[in-house]
């Protein structure tokens, strides 16, 4: 306890100096507006704003990127709640009773119960994280190669599990972001590997431009395609302090969501996304009058945004102490810290400490600063919702090009950003999930070094990898929930939790 | 997938879901570019793997999918093909690649205009007038951003062909600053 207090304490120290502070409060700002306005996702943002944190020290950059990503995450049930319009995906639950609850002209209370909620989550996440990065890491420095490449596939297993399309499809979207991790020169024979020639990526692809092609081009696209008209409510957003009652039905839901949240983000395959579902789920079994959900029951709200805040929190474990990326935005953060020379994984508690630690206490001050924007900032956010799409993605589009100009000053670069715009574009018309793509392209480059370190060690003996008891144990747990996700009757259900979303 | 095609469109006698099959056929063509792409790299050993055993492994696999998608298309009844836009990715992608070509020779404030108003015919909604205006606010506000406040060597003005407009720019550049600078005393 005294080691947590005192890391905690420095952590204070790095993130509580002015610099960081505005980092931090500039991170939040971003990431909330980023999370109202719909078509703009955390991760075509944190890919354009990495240009700007260059200057900055690693330290602060991290801040602010993280901040960027857990406001979004904030920020996107304003609009859930307002336009019925998720602004993130994770923010899909709450449509279905914050909606409803402004439909009654509750949109204050809805808007601030899940300000609330998610403070407290973020709160005790930030606790999770400082509790448990030691221990985490510790287990990580006894995981050798064979363990790393099997704890991996259960990262990328977990992925298809939780992935939103088929099981045959979202394998197959990770094996070919494995395949695009291959490209550039192989780093331990020196051999060209599909650079067709291009001097330009034979470092390999920049994981940047499969970002902003993917996920800023090719979301533009698609939202060009669907009406982008919304009807922005008109009633009174009315009083934005919860009554006691409120809180009294809502504390409940927000325990068991920040705790569930917090579990299901520790998982290395985007447990987080599942957050919000399992707790919905959760409460309405629990109600008493289950009918009330949908209908604007605040716990149906209380609860997911509790969750989702906790498990944005508890999704930085898996990089921070282990150097595995579990989710597609955490994969950026991997290139962010790349780009400040850090290596992710377990050193870099031990070796830069006031990094870690400053991250980790800049989270809790994040929390803190979005409670103090979401709340009285409403209006202003409402009003950006006002701005129309036709003026909104040339403008995405231009700073879409500027950012990723800037990452190498390569106007190549932004050539090849097209290709894989159109590359995603193709991939969503194809009915492919693009988002399980960047997790293999991350994880493929990992997984191969491991690979072939596992194989060097035990002499191109395979069996290496089910004769160390932990490598088998991860392994026998990716098969099984492969096994699960085939199975019909439990792929049912998981169906169901995601349907009550649609 | 509820995403691609909200209407099933009318499904063949042979071919009972369409998506499946392009999806399929498309990995197919991924797996082939990739396999051939790596076709001269040596597999090597176990206890000592080459360059070409990652990628070709892969490429075999992704293939594999692609035909299980392909053949259950014959099977399985699914999902019609998508609509794909043309005006849409043609406009954008056009804008963004004008932006890549334009912006080391005329710099930003030739570029970012010409990529702004390029995308923005996108959209058949989008005015003209409304349209020129945020192309020349967006682009000064992303000058002033990256440009000046963040010091990133993106190119901002044309100084190769317009030199002659180099004092007056910088003229400009300072009686803006000292402004700034007036201002935020």
């Amino acid at each position: 306890m005294i080691d947590l207090s005192d890391n905690l304490l420095l952590g204070m120290s790095v993130a509580l100096s002015l610099q960081n502070l505005t980092l931090c409060f500039l991170g939040c700002l971003i990431g909330t507006l980023v999370g109202v306005l719909p078509g703009v996702g955390p991760i075509a943002t944190i890919t354009m704003l990495l240009p700007i944190t260059f200057g900055l020290d690693p330290v602060g950059a991290l801040i602010m990127l993280a901040g960027i990503y857990y406001g979004a995450q904030y920020g996107g049930s304003t609009t859930a709640i307002l336009v019925n319009i998720p602004g993130e995906a994770s923010a899909v639950v709450t449509t279905l009773d914050g909606h409803q609850m402004a439909k009654q002209g509750r949109a204050g209370v809805a808007l601030g119960i899940a300000a609330i909620g998610s403070f407290i989550a973020g709160c005790v996440g930030t606790l999770i994280i400082a509790s448990l990065a030691g221990p985490m890491t510790r287990m990580a420095l006894l995981f050798g190669p064979a363990d790393y490449f099997a704890l991996m596939v259960l990262g990328l297993m977990l992925a298809v599990v939780l992935a939103h399309g088929s099981v045959r499809r979202t394998i197959a979207i990770i094996l070919v972001g494995i395949l695009l991790s291959t490209v550039g020169v192989d780093l331990e024979t020196g051999q060209d590997r599909l650079t067709f020639g291009w001097n330009e990526i034979a470092d390999g692809i920049d994981v940047a431009i499969i970002a902003m092609g993917m996920f800023g081009f090719a979301e533009i696209l698609r939202n060009l395609e669907t009406d982008q008209s919304q009807e922005i409510m008109k009633a009174r957003i009315g009083n934005l302090l919860p009554s006691r009652a409120d809180f009294g039905q809502s504390a409940m839901p927000i325990a068991r969501g920040t705790l569930l949240g917090g579990l299901l983000g520790l998982l290395p395959g985007n447990g987080s996304v599942l957050g919000p579902f399992a707790s919905y789920t959760l409460e309405k079994k629990l109600a008493k009058d289950p009918s009330r959900f949908g209908k604007g029951a605040i716990e149906g709200v209380a609860g997911p945004e509790s969750a989702n805040n906790a498990s944005a929190q508890t999704s930085f474990i898996p990089l921070l102490t282990l150097g595995i990326p579990p989710n597609a935005v955490m994969a950026l953060m991997v290139g962010a810290m790349t780009i400040h020379g850090i290596v992710p994984g377990p050193q870099i508690i031990t070796k830069q400490p006031e990094l870690f630690w400053g991250m980790i206490a800049s989270m809790w001050i994040g929390n803190l600063m979005l409670l103090v924007i979401n709340l009285p900032l409403i209006g202003l956010w409402v009003r950006f919702l006002k701005v129309p799409y036709r003026l909104m993605f040339p403008s995405i589009l231009l700073f879409c090009c500027i950012g990723i100009y800037s990452v190498n000053n390569s106007a190549f670069d932004v050539v090849l950003t097209v290709g894989f715009g159109l590359f995603g574009y193709a991939l969503i018309k194809f009915g492919f999930e693009p988002a399980p793509l960047l997790l293999g392209f991350v994880l493929g480059r990992l997984l191969e070094e491991k690979l072939r370190q596992a194989l060097v060690i035990s002499g191109g003996e395979f069996m290496t990898f089910l004769n160390r008891p932990l490598s088998a144990g991860l392994l026998a747990l990716a098969a099984l929930l492969v096994l699960i996700a085939v199975l019909p009757a439990i792929r049912k259900s998981r169906d169901e939790v995601f349907q009550s979303a649609d | 997938m509820s995403d691609p095609s909200p209407e099933r469109e009318r499904v063949g006698p042979l071919i009972r879901s369409p998506l499946d099959l392009a999806g399929g056929l498309f990995l197919i063509a991924i797996a082939v570019v990739g396999y051939a792409g790596t076709f001269s790299l040596s597999l090597g050993q176990l206890s000592d793997i080459g360059a070409g055993m990652m990628p070709k492994v892969v490429a075999v696999l992704v293939g594999a999918f692609g035909c299980i998608l392909a053949l259950q298309s014959f099977v399985v009844l699914g999902d019609g093909l998508a609509r794909w836009g043309v005006r849409g990715p043609l406009l954008l992608l056009s804008a963004a690649l004008l932006f890549a070509f334009a912006v080391r020779p005329l710099g930003l404030v030739i570029a970012g205009p010409l990529a702004f108003l390029v995308a923005a015919l996108a959209d058949r909604s989008t005015r003209f007038v409304e349209a020129v205006i945020a192309a020349i606010v967006a682009t000064l506000f992303c000058g002033l951003l990256f440009k000046e406040l963040l010091s990133l060597p993106i190119p901002f003005d044309p100084r190769d062909i317009l030199g002659f407009l180099h004092g007056p720019y910088d003229a400009l550049k300072v009686a803006i600053k000292g402004l700034v600078m007036a201002i935020s005393r």
